[in-house]
């Protein structure tokens, strides 16, 4: 069985091929932002309690800081700016601004990516299974009322147009 | 160049051969959620990466009779999303809400949280609550192992480098009632002060089996024995409950530590105990 030092990896990153040789613990949040040059996943606390480098690996949000580049060969990632024609991510984007949700704004991609991984999942949440959904985002801006309110709007403008 | 290398073995079996080979230097990957913030943390600077995270074979949660197995790679978000855990290990379903966070969920295995050890495990308290067995494989073949008897010390256990969990068993608690109460800092990513993991079964009023299981309160998850043989056969008057909990106390060895005071621990166990029963019963 072959021990790698050096490992040849082609994700598909927003839907486009990318290949590159990375180190055996090289995580996908540096090889999205360094390798693929995706640099709207943020990198913030690098041990998994912030949430900043979430994105959609296989269609689950995950952060990225805890996969190891290796282990996304051969599957797919999604970040917010592989979105930007996906009608819920532009709703939740829109409802975001116009709630006042981002104040510095560095959450504010993996806060989206969570919400829309949420919204496409759960007809009707209400405001405790949407904190729920983003409990491993942080803000440290403390901006959390305004981005739940976001979220809730999107949510409520969902389930009329159901109506 | 790096210090680390990384293989990625097809079968169960080419795992076995390939952590035989490397004995204590192979590390085995597959949520990555403990070991990558591990790496960052220079507490692992030097191993080989053994990643199982692409074996079906560990996958998936089964029924067979009165027996549930779940194998080691499933997630604690597909534990969630099993109707088999939900029913029969209910308390499993229940500290999978409380496990980490909804993203981490996605990432974190059982088998993972088994090997990491740790006394604060919330995947690993309900097992003990269930009374499960870990399955274990190595080239010499396969055995099992209570839960029970698995841990020797926070990030110890029996596990031997050539072995892989592949998975873990328990027999259905359909007709028992569960709880899972974690206190945590904050709801999400908080590592338990203290946690608890009940599953009672009841005769008429009386206790007929319990089994208590605590978290972060001694230096590997634990069965409270005695206050368990003190239960059994009574009824759950608030006299013997406060009993229970005055034993119950007697049965940790918490610690103090950045997170609480080894006092303020040991007067959370009883008021744990209390409110696990209320939650069960309710």
């Amino acid at each position: 069985m072959e021990l790698q030092k050096e490992i040849t990896i082609t994700v598909q990153v927003n839907g486009r091929p990318v290949t590159a040789v990375v180190a055996p613990e090289e995580s996908l949040l540096e090889f999205v932002r360094n390798r693929a040059g995706v640099t709207d996943v943020k990198c913030g606390c690098n041990k998994g309690d912030c949430g900043t480098c979430t994105l959609v690996l296989e269609g689950q949000p995950v952060k990225s800081c805890l996969v190891l580049a290796a282990q996304a060969n051969n599957k797919e990632v999604w970040t917010v700016r592989g979105m930007a024609a996906d009608p819920l991510m532009q709703a939740l984007q829109e409802s975001f601004a116009t709630h006042g949700a981002v104040q510095c704004g560095f959450c504010t991609p993996g806060m989206l990516v969570a919400a829309r991984s949420f919204l496409a999942h759960h007809q009707q949440p209400d405001r405790e299974a949407i904190k729920e959904a983003l409990s491993g985002n942080l803000c440290r801006c403390t901006g959390y009322k305004k981005i739940v309110d976001a979220v809730a709007a999107v949510a409520a403008s969902q389930a009329s147009a159901r109506d | 160049m790096s210090s680390f290398a990384y293989a990625v073995p097809k079968t169960k079996d080419e795992a076995l051969a390939l952590l035989n080979e490397l004995g204590p230097g192979g590390r085995v990957v597959a949520g990555c959620t403990n070991i990558l913030p591990d790496i960052r943390a220079k507490k692992i600077t030097a191993c080989t990466l053994v990643d199982i995270s692409r074996l079906a074979e560990l996958k998936g949660i089964n029924v067979r009779g009165e027996k549930v197995t779940i194998g080691s790679l499933t997630t604690i978000n597909e534990l969630l999303h099993s109707e088999i855990v939900a029913n029969h290990g209910q308390v499993l379903w229940q500290a999978g809400q409380r496990f980490a966070d909804p993203l981490v969920r996605n990432r974190a295995t059982i088998g993972g949280n088994l090997a990491n050890a740790s006394p604060a495990a919330d995947g690993v308290v309900p097992l003990l609550a269930l009374d499960a067995r870990v399955m274990v494989a190595s080239l010499a073949g396969e055995r099992e192992i209570p839960v029970d008897a698995f841990f020797t010390g926070p990030g110890k256990s029996v596990l031997q480098p050539n072995e892989l969990i592949t998975g873990v068993s328990f027999a259905k608690t359909t007709t028992m009632k569960s709880a899972f109460i974690k206190f945590g800092l904050r709801k999400a990513m908080a590592i338990s002060l203290a946690s608890i993991g009940l599953v009672v079964g009841l005769k008429g009023d009386k206790v007929d089996q319990v089994r208590i299981a605590l978290g972060a309160l001694a230096p590997t998850p634990l069965r409270a024995r005695q206050t368990e043989s003190y239960l059994a056969g009574n009824t759950l008057t608030p006299a013997v409950v406060a009993r229970a909990q005055e034993i119950v106390r007697t049965e940790v060895k918490p610690i103090s530590d950045v997170r609480a005071s080894q006092e303020y621990r040991l007067h959370l166990t009883g008021v744990l105990l209390k409110r696990a029963f209320e939650a069960a019963l309710a």
